[in-house]
């Protein structure tokens, strides 16, 4: 789950990371001179579209932007700094421990920093005093240390895939986290239900995500509906979304997930693409069946696996078309 | 797994002990059930929360391969439990995998046996239904074993390891590779061909072309941070090394050496 910028200042401020002062806010707010307004999105670029702005009078700055769609503020003071450097800690998927990334270059898109360095800090001993003091000598940045004690604490105790400060300002004062990007691991959502309560998130799937184009996909298992998608981009179609109905879907799951991409307005029509293990190709059938009355959009199911002629049999009573083959599918939905 | 031949001696779920299913004795912990049995694989369908104590009792048990089917572990347990397991000496696979397949001889997961046959062509994959999808349509080549290790970010046995025995194994011909975007296995699969650590043909197919950045697509190991993994690096990886890569799951068969 990625969070919003206040809401990863929330956390930043819970494990000692230093933020701007600042409030979150709709509407008008009373705010004395200058200030940063900031746009609440979960996009980045934010900076680019002009929805970060340092401004003298904060409510004309907030109006303008709520009249172009947005409906959260971050207001804060304005940080004077001389540098920018970036930081972050994340799980390394190789060694399975956290990594620290920093490098001088802040405020600028990682991927496009030409100096860069990693740290692999293992869980078993955490951040120690030569770590610290590696790091503030590749910076040369004095009291990184509740910086980098606190991103530790959000990947190791927070559950953070991903605890981000780009830019970190360094002031007089110290150094100031000026922006926040915190991605929590979803599956660790059960432990954090009080954090969850307090910004007001509620646990939410990885298993739908939403696209540009127009035509609904639905799947069995990640890698094949990725695969799906892909199939649709290369042969000409834009896929509309990702859902993988997961293992061993019943009916009503795949009732729930027909429905929710037929709903969508973008969606035209829509592509099932199931091979059924655990799944059972009847229980998909019946699912099918039971949403395609309220949809009435062209569905195309490719249907193989366990019970797969029960299913084939059902769709056909109703006139849906069913292929056994993914290429014959795809290339009759584009047709 | 039973009806395939695997010798499956023993279950175990916690005030359970005492009771049958499918006349296969069930008991209260593994420690009970490896007085009786003589076990040398483990495999882990516990519910997420739980999951990571099963894994744990397995690997002090003495257990030295254990499967994890189980989706949705947090990402911290897994590397605390898989680290565990390294220390003592057993393997994981998984988290969030179908488990492993001997076409014809043996079964240790949840892959549907209709897809197999034995053959020479060794597959390891990311994910679970593509990788029946394929091994389907090289059906009639046949598989030696065929592994997906699993969705998850980390996992206790990666890619790189599985191409390795498939490389040393008499009975792998060719090696089929399906990976999706996120980390860098495979671009350490590449690497280790380039290098000519690994001699045998391989073919690859990636998943997640049109897949968007920092979304986690299903699985929590399919996601692009930092511009890490992505399709592109992948693909290029491949054809650095000079393995064939297909741009759908139905390619893959026209790529291999032996038709």
């Amino acid at each position: 789950m990625k969070l919003y910028e206040y809401e990863g200042k929330l956390i930043f401020s819970k494990v000692g990371i230093p933020i701007p002062k600042g409030i979150v806010t709709e509407g008008r707010v009373v705010w004395n001179g200058k200030a940063v307004v900031k746009a609440q999105l979960l996009e980045g670029g934010r900076g680019k579209r002009g929805l970060v702005k340092v401004t003298d009078d904060v409510n004309k700055t907030i109006e303008e932007m709520r009249n172009s769609g947005i409906g959260k503020f971050l207001v804060e003071e304005v940080v004077e700094h001389t540098r920018e450097i970036y930081m972050s800690i994340m799980m390394d998927r190789s060694s399975g421990e956290p990594m620290l990334v920093s490098s001088p270059q802040g405020g600028i898109n990682v991927e496009e920093a030409s100096d860069i360095k990693t740290l692999i800090i293992p869980i078993e001993r955490g951040p120690r005093g030569y770590d610290i003091f590696t790091v503030e000598k590749y910076l040369r940045v004095k009291g990184l240390e509740s910086v980098i004690k606190g991103l530790y604490k959000i990947v190791t105790e927070y559950d953070a895939d991903l605890a981000e400060i780009n830019p970190l300002a360094v002031t007089d004062r110290g150094v100031i986290a000026l922006d926040s990007k915190v991605i929590l691991d979803d599956n660790a959502l059960f432990r954090h239900e009080e954090l969850l309560k307090e910004i007001g998130r509620k646990e939410e799937s990885d298993n739908y995500v939403e696209l540009d184009g127009d035509i609904g996909i639905i799947g069995n298992g990640a890698g094949l509906t990725m695969a799906t998608m892909d199939m649709v981009k290369l042969m000409g179609g834009m896929p509309a979304d990702f859902l993988d109905v997961g293992g061993g879907a019943d009916k009503e799951r795949v009732k729930e997930c027909v429905l929710k991409v037929g709903n969508n307005p973008k969606v035209k029509k829509i592509l099932i693409n199931i091979y059924g293990g655990i799944t059972r190709c009847d229980q998909v059938a019946e699912g099918i069946i039971s949403a395609y009355t309220d949809v009435k959009k062209p569905i195309f199911v490719r249907l193989v696996g366990t019970n797969e002629e029960e299913g084939w049999k059902m769709l056909e009573k109703v006139g849906i078309k069913f292929y056994q083959d993914v290429e014959s599918a795809v290339g009759d939905v584009l047709r | 797994m039973k009806e395939y031949g695997t010798r499956v001696v023993a279950g175990v779920s916690p005030g359970k002990g005492g009771s049958l299913v499918s006349g296969i004795p069930v008991y209260d912990t593994v420690q009970d059930a490896i007085k009786e049995h003589e076990v040398d694989a483990s495999i882990i369908f516990v519910p997420a929360k739980f999951a990571s104590d099963a894994v744990y009792e397995a690997v002090d048990a003495g257990i030295k391969l254990i499967v994890v089917v189980t989706e949705h572990i947090p990402v911290i347990d897994v590397a605390k439990f898989t680290r565990y397991a390294l220390t003592r000496g057993s393997r994981i696979i998984g988290p969030n995998c179908p488990g492993l397949i001997v076409p014809e001889e043996s079964l240790l997961g949840i892959l549907p046996p209709r897809a197999f046959k034995k053959g020479k062509i060794g597959i390891v994959s990311r994910s679970g239904t593509l990788t029946y999808e394929v091994s389907e349509l090289l059906k009639d080549r046949g598989q030696s074993t065929v592994i997906g290790i699993g969705g998850d970010p980390i996992i206790g046995t990666k890619m790189q390891d599985i191409v390795k025995m498939f490389d040393e194994d008499p009975q792998t011909e060719e090696i089929v590779v399906i990976g999706e975007i996120g980390g860098t296995m495979e671009e350490e699969v590449a690497k280790m061909k380039s290098e000519g650590r690994i001699k045998k043909h391989i073919v690859a197919y990636i998943a997640g072309l049109t897949a968007p950045k920092e979304k986690r697509m299903g699985h929590a190991g399919a996601v692009v941070y930092m511009g890490m993994g992505t399709f592109d690096s992948k693909i290029n990886a491949f054809r650095k090394a000079g393995i064939p890569v297909a741009k759908t799951p139905y390619e893959i068969k026209d790529l291999l050496l032996k038709v």
